[in-house]
């Protein structure tokens, strides 16, 4: 792309009346290119599952799948499931990390750097790593069960509302700690003066000024609840939900069409989340001042020392799970036999450390071709017209409404059609990585959306009034202030794409086996201990990519500072 | 009530925020503090507020000491620079919370945040939320938010200050009108002395955590008693004494005893007489016309010199001038 913009650039040019020629292509394929793909990759899958959904076994076009779905037992069962277990999920996910983004944002109490490193472990995980600890801590053969001497049944139910919390509580942590972030000293201050006790502004200020953080938190726990797919399968025991019996029926019983409508079901409470979103979001916008100054935090013993006691608890159980993990794998034989060995980290199961091998090389791609995609898309997205730069920005965020369960799914019914182009990368390692990417775009957009931000317009314009070239500018200007953001990107999507496993898990064929499926076979067939091995690398491999992107971001900084 | 403020001290990691600032507040009187920014004035109003702590001094109200009573209980009314609505309440909300929080029935809170809406001539606007209002109607709503409660003071950071030159004009008058009708003693901050000058009883200069003159705006302008209150409060010319001997003898009798560096001649620039005379010493600089007056640069036995007048002086810039000073329009200033 960059050679032929290379020589039109330092052809002689006529006069300059708009933008340069050359310079028009290039943005114009900075733009085209990722839109295309987004359309190929998001678009026409998601198509296809709505698509599918409607065409009935016979043949026929209706609501035949939607129908049959209530005459699935299996499949009503697993709704009711779900929704139990979500709405538990969601409901405790919401006080705990309410709390702890509380505790974060607007006290002073101590410990809050432990927790929230504690809170960042499950990110670095594939989510099933949690039901692991957890079997190895509360299960029949588990720790707890051995030292009290009874059987424990944590599977089903209790298990995975356990395990869904610690996993799903960072998310939710994250969105509240923004919400509370959002408010002025003022009204605090305000309230004081009019009287109102410290209580009082709790619930008439905080409380109500933070709801659309709450909603939001909470559709998205629960969708990540309901959709996600690991933890259903290592603790859910017999407790089935959708995201398992989906699985059963599209790749156990060859239903599509069953698996195409929950799937597009599936898609409804993510809309809702993404839709109350924006309406905060604009809500927001209406408040918000340049001049706001934050609340600042105090010390309050009556209210910080209980929530010293719930964060710290929270904080050592998710440790002490993760940890549980880690120990379980170097010892003989947990909880019984505690020497030390390393003889689960050879794995049986065939194949090997493949899947680790593949995993960092598909992540590596995942994170290779999105940053390049991206900061392709948000460059040209600079000099277009509004309208047409608001509609590409708009498609670019979508992608966050679709569960990695359902886009799985829909690329299922997009690339395994015999006969079209886009069948050749069925069953490659290349579309495992597309799926990641377009699983976790919206993210890595926004990102690099806020990044461009921070390139002065006035400095590029400044560089190419003195006669710089399009790439001259780009290289001077652009890529030196985006390389935080184009660091932090490209990290995020590698470390993303290392841990999940709701999208790819349908896409997964022997010779493209990836790390968090095999951990998830490794349990099912029963060498939990070489699950809990493998499940260490992968977490060692993300750790060891978090730092890389710590150790870069400060060395891109110091010369920044330079 | 009135307000005592005595001595009162306030040290941030020992940089002194207020140094030892004695002030009263009179009833029904309107104080405005004036200062360069970062000169201690929202810290002195965060203070009498109870939103901030104070090393020593007393803080008196009516003869109460307000030292141990929190912000809470003080009872006074407050409004900030901007921005400080409630955003997740309405405008009748906002108004109503003072009497909320005070378990005020609810038909008295309506009727209340009624009046108060009419009070801020702003009748309609009372299911909207803050961000569906101009910057001039929040500062008119968190107004009648402040004066709900019956405010024992009013106490006002800047209020305008984030708004334009018409509406902050307009606002201005409205404040003053309501603050007179309803007799509250109020304290506002402000860095603008054209604000100052024209609303308050009582202007309190401040600088570097130091007051540098209290007094009716009267006072303050045409008896500035400090080089930086002469300077801050609209322009002048500062003459030393050694050059007023010289030049304007007749201005020396008014001069306060010091030594020769102590005290400066301050002399407003309309107190300065120009008369166009061929052979005079004077010269004109430049002029600049500025609608209702005009100013004029000279340069006179060695000194540049600014004046005024709201008619038109009929020189041009290099035509000779004769300058005169009336002996009462000198003040003499500490340097
Ligand atoms: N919380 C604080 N900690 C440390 N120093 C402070 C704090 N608040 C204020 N100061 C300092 O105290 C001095 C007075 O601040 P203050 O906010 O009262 O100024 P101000 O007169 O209101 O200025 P402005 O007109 O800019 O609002 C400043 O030098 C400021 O830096
Ligand atoms: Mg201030």
């Amino acid at each position: 792309m960059t050679a032929p913009s290379l020589t039109l650039t330092d052809k002689a040019r006529p006069r300059r009346a708009s933008r340069p020629l050359d310079e028009r292509l290039l943005f114009g394929a900075c733009v085209l290119v990722p839109v295309v793909a987004l359309v190929l990759f998001f678009l026409l899958p998601l198509a296809t599952i709505v698509w599918r959904s409607f065409t009935e076994e016979a043949g026929g076009i209706g609501v035949a799948n939607y129908l049959a779905l209530f005459r699935t037992p299996g499949i009503l069962r697993a709704t009711g499931n779900s929704l139990l277990v979500g709405t538990a999920t969601t409901a405790v996910c919401l006080v705990l990390g309410f709390a702890v983004a509380y505790a974060a944002q607007r006290t002073r109490v101590s410990g809050k750097r432990f927790v929230a490193a504690a809170l960042s472990l499950p990110l670095l995980a594939p989510s099933l790593v949690l039901g692991l600890g957890l079997i190895f801590l509360l299960g029949r053969n588990g720790l707890v069960s051995n030292l009290l001497g009874i059987r424990l049944n944590i599977y089903g139910f209790p298990g995975l509302l356990i395990a869904n919390v610690l996993y799903a509580l960072p998310q939710a942590v994250l969105i509240i700690q923004a919400a509370l972030r959002q408010s002025d000293a003022r009204y605090y201050d305000a309230a004081e003066v009019m009287g109102a006790t410290r209580l009082q502004q709790f619930l008439g200020i905080t409380l109500p000024n933070v709801r659309f953080g709450l909603l939001s938190a909470g559709f998205v726990v629960f969708t990540v609840t309901i959709t996600d797919f690991g933890n259903a399968v290592t603790i859910g025991g017999d407790f089935s939900v959708l995201a398992t019996e989906i699985y059963n029926q599209v790749t156990g019983q060859m239903k599509f069409g069953i698996g195409a409508a929950v799937g597009i079901l599936l898609l409804l409470p993510t809309g809702i989340a993404v839709y109350i979103e924006r309406v905060a979001a604009q809500r927001q916008f209406g408040t918000a001042s340049e001049s706001a100054l934050p609340p600042v935090p105090d010390r309050l013993p009556m209210r910080d020392i209980p929530l010293f006691l719930v964060t710290m608890t929270l904080a050592l159980s998710i440790t002490a799970v993760v940890a549980t993990v880690v120990f379980a794998s170097v010892v003989r034989l947990w909880p019984y036999r505690l020497d030390f060995t390393t003889k689960h980290y050879s794995i049986t199961l065939s194949g090997g450390y493949d899947p680790l091998w593949t995993s960092l090389g598909v992540s590596a791609a995942t994170a290779g071709i999105g940053t390049v995609l991206l900061f392709a898309l948000v460059l040209g997205l600079r000099r277009m017209p509004p309208g047409l730069a608001k509609a590409v920005y708009l498609l670019a965020v979508l992608p966050v409404g679709v569960p990695g369960l359902v886009l799985g799914l829909s690329y299922i019914f997009a690339f395994n059609l015999a006969g079209t182009p886009l069948h050749m990368l069925y069953g490659t390692a290349l579309l495992l990585a597309l799926c990641n990417f377009y699983h976790y775009h919206t993210q890595g957009f926004l990102t690099m959306v806020t990044g461009m931000r921070a390139v002065p317009a006035a400095l590029e314009e400044a560089a190419g009034c003195l006669g710089g070239g399009v790439l001259r500018v780009l290289g001077d200007v652009v890529v030196p202030v985006m390389i935080p953001t184009l660091l932090s990107v490209f990290f995020f999507l590698f470390m993303r794409s290392m841990v999940t496993l709701s999208a790819i898990i349908f896409l997964v064929s022997p010779s493209t086996n990836l790390a968090a499926v095999t951990v998830m076979r490794l349990d099912e067939a029963g060498f939990v201990s070489q699950a809990a091995a493998f499940s260490t690398c992968i977490m060692a491999a993300v750790a060891a990519a978090a730092l890389a992107m710590r150790g870069a971001l400060a060395l891109a900084g110091r010369r920044k500072a330079a | 009530m009135d307000l005592q403020i005595k001595n009162l001290l306030k040290t941030f990691d020992g940089f002194v925020a207020l140094d030892r600032i004695t002030l009263n507040v009179e009833e029904r009187e309107f104080v405005c503090l004036l200062g360069p920014s970062g000169c201690g004035k929202t810290t002195l109003l965060r203070i009498i507020a109870g939103l901030m702590p104070y090393d020593a001094g007393e803080l008196l109200m009516g003869g109460r000491d307000l030292g141990a009573i929190p912000a809470r209980d003080r009872g006074f009314g407050i409004v900030f620079q901007s921005y400080s609505l409630f955003p997740n309440m309405t405008v009748a909300q906002n108004i109503g919370y003072g009497l909320k929080i005070r378990k005020a029935p609810r038909d008295r809170i309506a009727a209340r945040v009624g009046e108060l809406l009419d009070l801020i001539k702003l009748p309609k606007v009372a299911d909207r939320y803050p961000w569906q209002l101009s910057g001039g109607q929040q500062q008119r709503v968190a107004l009648a938010r402040a004066l709900a409660v019956d405010p024992s003071l009013i106490l006002l950071d800047e209020p305008l200050s984030a708004l334009d030159a018409r509406v902050r004009a307009d606002l201005r008058t409205e404040i003053r009108d309501v603050q007179r009708r309803l007799g509250i003693p109020t304290i506002m901050v402000t860095h603008d002395q054209e604000e100052a000058l024209t609303l308050a009883d009582k202007v309190v200069c401040m600088n570097h955590g130091l007051i540098e003159q209290v007094g009716t705006p009267q006072d303050l302008y045409l008896r500035p008693r400090t080089r930086f209150v002469a300077d801050f409060m609209g322009s002048s010319n500062l003459l030393p004494t050694a050059w007023v001997r010289e030049t304007m003898p007749h201005l020396m009798p008014g001069r306060p005893d010091g030594a020769e560096s102590a005290f400066e001649a301050c002399v407003r620039p309309e107190r300065i007489a120009v008369t166009p005379a061929p052979d005079a010493e004077g010269r004109v600089i430049d002029l600049t016309f500025l609608g209702n007056i005009r100013r004029l640069r000279l340069s006179w036995r060695g000194r540049e010199l600014l004046a005024e007048t709201n008619r038109d002086p009929g020189v041009e810039p290099g035509a000779a001038v004769d300058v005169s000073v009336a002996a009462d329009a000198c003040a003499w200033v500490r340097a």
